[in-house]
Parts: C-alpha cells; structure tokens; sequence
C-alpha cells in the first residue's frame, strides 16, 4: 500500500464517520421516537451508548427511518 | 424486551459477572506483563509500554477465543447458559482491551513521525504482496473494526432497529475477525520477536474453537435426522408420541424447507411455534413453559404458547403453527402462520 491508498482509506473512513456522527446526532435528538416507538422516552445515557452503532451504520438507520425494513422483518 | 431501554439490564448477578470479567482482565494483563519481564535475559527486556502491548494483545484474543467457545459449550452443557446470557458483555470488554493494544501501538511506533499515526501504520511495511512479511497490523486494523461494529450494536436498540436478520449477520462476522486476528498473532509472532510458541499459541486457540463447533454442530445434525420425515402424500410433520415430549418443553422439528419448529406440551395441550426468538434467534424449543409462557434459554424474553405474543408491554412476535393429535402422534402442518396468530391447542388425550 503507498502513501496515497492510505491517505485515502483514512480520509474516506474519516468522512464516513464524521457524517455518521452528523446524522447520529440528529437521530438521538429527533428521531428515536420513530425509530422504537414502543421504547418509550429513552434516557440520555442510552441515547450516548447507541451514538456509536449510529456512526457506523448511519445509512441502515436512515432507510429505516424512511420506512425501508425486510418483510421478514416487519412487526 | 422492547419496552423502556436501559444501558444494561442490571441486576446483582450481572455486577459480580461484571467485577469478575474486570478482574480477570486485570490479573491476566498483569501476569502476561510479569512473565514478560522476568523471561528477558536481565537488563535487556523489551520496553514496558511494548511488553503491555503484548499482553493486552494477548488478553483481547484469549477473551474473544473464550466468547467463541461459549456458543457451541452452552450446547453441549446447560450449566454453561449463565455465562452465554451476557456474552455481550464479554464482546463489549474485547473490543475496549483490543482499543488499548491499537492505540498504544499506533502511538509508540507511529506517534513520533512526522506523517500521520494511522497512515504510517498502513505504510511503514509495504510488503502486502509477500505471505510471511504480509503486514500483519492491518489486519489487526480490519478485525478492531469489525469488533467496534459489533460492540456499537450489542444494544438491544439495535435488535430491533435492524432486525433480527442483519444484526445476526453482523455479528457471524465476528468469526471473521477472529480468522483475522489469528492470521494477525501469527503473522506477527513469526516476523517478531516472540516467535514460535505464541504462533503455536495463536494455532491452539483456532483448532480448539473450530473443534468446538465440529462437536456441537455435529450434535445438532444427529438430533436434526431424527425429525421423521412425513410419510408420502402426508405434509404435516410427525413429531412423535404426545408424551414423548416433556412436560412443559418441546421438541424441534426440521421441516423439509422453512425454518425450525418448537412443539410444546403443556400437560394434556400441544402448542407448535418458530423455534427461532425474536431477540437474538435463541432456541426456544431448548427452552420451557413457565407461568404460562416459553421462555427462551438465552435471555429470557417470553411468547405466550397460544398466539406467540410477548407478554404485553412487550410486543415481540413468532409464527404459529397448526397441529394436530392422532392415534396419540402429535402432527404438525409445517407453514408458518403470520406471527402472533392465535392457534387453539390441540388436545393430547384426543382420541381421532
Ligand atoms: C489497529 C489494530 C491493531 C494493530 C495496529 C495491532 C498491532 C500489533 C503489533 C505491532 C503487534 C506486535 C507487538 C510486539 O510483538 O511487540 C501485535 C501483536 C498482537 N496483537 Fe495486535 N494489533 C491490532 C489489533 C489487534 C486486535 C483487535 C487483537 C485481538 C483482539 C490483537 C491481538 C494481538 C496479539 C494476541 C498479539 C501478540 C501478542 C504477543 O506477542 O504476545 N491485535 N499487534
Ligand atoms: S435470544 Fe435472547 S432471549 Fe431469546
């Protein structure tokens, strides 16, 4: 790997994340409520422990809360 | 269950779980640290910050090999389910001890230069092409990626907010990273200075959890052949004489196509709902009634027999499906009926 692939690899993961972050934050503040209705208020310490999960898979979570789930999967 | 969420659903066992985890991981840490010392010809030991890199390296493997042996254990004992109830809690502890090992690496060999920590640490060995120089710290980087992924999401939010089949797809991956991370200690151990018996050490680990897995998958499949297949022209599933199954347990049936079914007795009912929970995908035909509802034998969660339905508040759901009772053989018709379908038992003493 040269020094270029790295920077690359390093500055798309960053990004990635960095907008995960972004979008985390705005599920955590506004939209928990659609995403587990049935959870109820969900206190702050959890919101912090989910933010992780929510960088990473920020995009899952957005189709989710867009409404796209599997079949199998619908309650 | 899904209603109200907390950090961690705690209560007394869970703590001393905990305390112990932490103190095994403070005493092994240590130790690992010890030897390290002491086994150096004197005055010419390695640095103690690279001789704790060795032993929280070693600590985060020996913790995931252990996590990899609890699944197919548990099979094989029950008294191992305890330990298999909080599995997550072992995943969590991994990935932050593995976090330690990566980020004193990436500051002790790669903190000083001038160019970027992470990217001297891709760069500094180039030699991805050739198999025993392969730089076996990126693999690392891959297999703490993977654990951070896993770590992020043994939330049960995540349970529900990803459903049962991605979140299960998630985390098989952890048998990636653990191919990883083997490939990782030995490729290390042979280009290092530690050499042939942490590679040895390394090779133990993975042939004792690919064993494992052998045994209790092999186990499975002997248990899985002795599901009779129907008889021709007949598609429901013959589970047996009604009171071959226990009294508030099940058997499990393999349809010809679909998925596992849990068949019931609760005294003279019989009851035929998904085998696979909600939650996690537990085995709930390894499970018993109890107060009325199967409770699952990983974590607990419950389905009323009758309709597979939680319990309100909760609001999980499993398939249902028909049976029947005939000359004392408990029938099952092997489609699934949408989850949460309410289905009358039928009755073992049943003449017909
Ligand atoms: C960014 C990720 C990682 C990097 C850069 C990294 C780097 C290293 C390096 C440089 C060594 C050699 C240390 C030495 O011999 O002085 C090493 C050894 C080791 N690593 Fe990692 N590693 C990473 C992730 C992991 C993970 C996730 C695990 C386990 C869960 C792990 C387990 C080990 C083990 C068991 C050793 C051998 C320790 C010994 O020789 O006793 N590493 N790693
Ligand atoms: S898998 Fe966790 S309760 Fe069933």
């Amino acid at each position: 790997m040269n020094e270029a692939m790295a920077g690359a690899i390093w500055l798309g993961l960053g990004v990635y994340l960095g907008a995960g972050l972004l979008a985390g934050l705005g599920v955590i503040l506004f939209g928990l409520k659609r995403l587990a209705p049935e959870a109820g208020r969900i206190p702050w310490r959890v919101r912090l422990v989910i933010l992780p999960g929510l960088a990473a898979l920020w995009p899952v979570v957005l189709a989710r809360l867009a409404g796209v789930r599997p079949a199998e999967d619908r309650p | 269950m899904a209603a109200g969420y907390s950090i961690v659903g705690w209560n007394g066992f869970k703590r001393v779980y905990d305390g112990m985890l932490a103190l095994g991981l403070s005493l092994f840490v240590l130790a690992h640290f010890g030897a390290g010392l002491l086994s150096a010809p004197a005055g010419q030991h390695p640095s103690e910050i690279q001789l704790l890199i060795r032993a929280t390296g070693a600590a985060a493997f020996s913790l995931l090999t252990i996590i990899l042996c609890i699944g197919p254990l548990a099979r094989l004992s029950p008294r191992v389910l305890p330990v298999l109830y909080n599995r997550r809690h072992l995943g969590v502890a991994c990935f932050f001890t593995a976090l330690v090992h990566a980020g004193l690496v990436v500051l002790w060999y790669h903190g000083f230069s001038e160019m970027n920590a992470i990217i001297s640490l891709l760069t500094s060995n180039p030699r991805y092409a050739s198999f025993g120089g392969f730089p076996f710290e990126s693999l690392g980087v891959l297999a703490l990626l993977i654990l951070f992924v896993m770590a992020a999401t043994s939330h049960d939010f995540w349970n529900h907010v990803l459903g049962p089949r991605l979140w299960k797809w998630i985390h098989m991956s952890v048998y990636a990273a653990y191919g990883l991370l083997v490939a990782h200690v030995m490729l290390g151990a042979v280009q290092g200075e530690t050499g042939l018996a942490q590679a040895a050490l390394a090779g133990g680990s993975a042939l004792l959890v690919t064993g494992l897995h052998v045994v209790a998958g092999r186990l499975e499949w002997a248990r899985d052949r002795t599901t009779d297949l129907p008889p021709e022209g007949e598609d429901w599933l013959d589970a047996g004489p009604a009171e071959a199954i226990p009294n508030g347990r099940a058997v499990i049936l393999v349809p010809p196509a679909g998925e596992r079914i849990a068949v019931f007795r609760e005294g003279a009912k019989i009851y035929a709902v998904a085998n696979a929970c909600r939650h996690q995908g537990g085995p709930l035909g390894e499970g018993r009634i109890l107060d009325g509802c199967i409770v699952c034998p990983w974590h607990g969660f419950q389905y009323r027999p009758e309709d597979g339905c939680s319990p309100p508040p909760f609001t999980e759901k499993i398939p249902t499906y028909r049976t029947r009772v005939t000359g004392g053989r408990v029938f099952v018709e092997p489609v699934p009926q949408p989850p949460g379908t309410p289905m009358a038992p039928s009755m073992a003493g049943e003449a017909g």
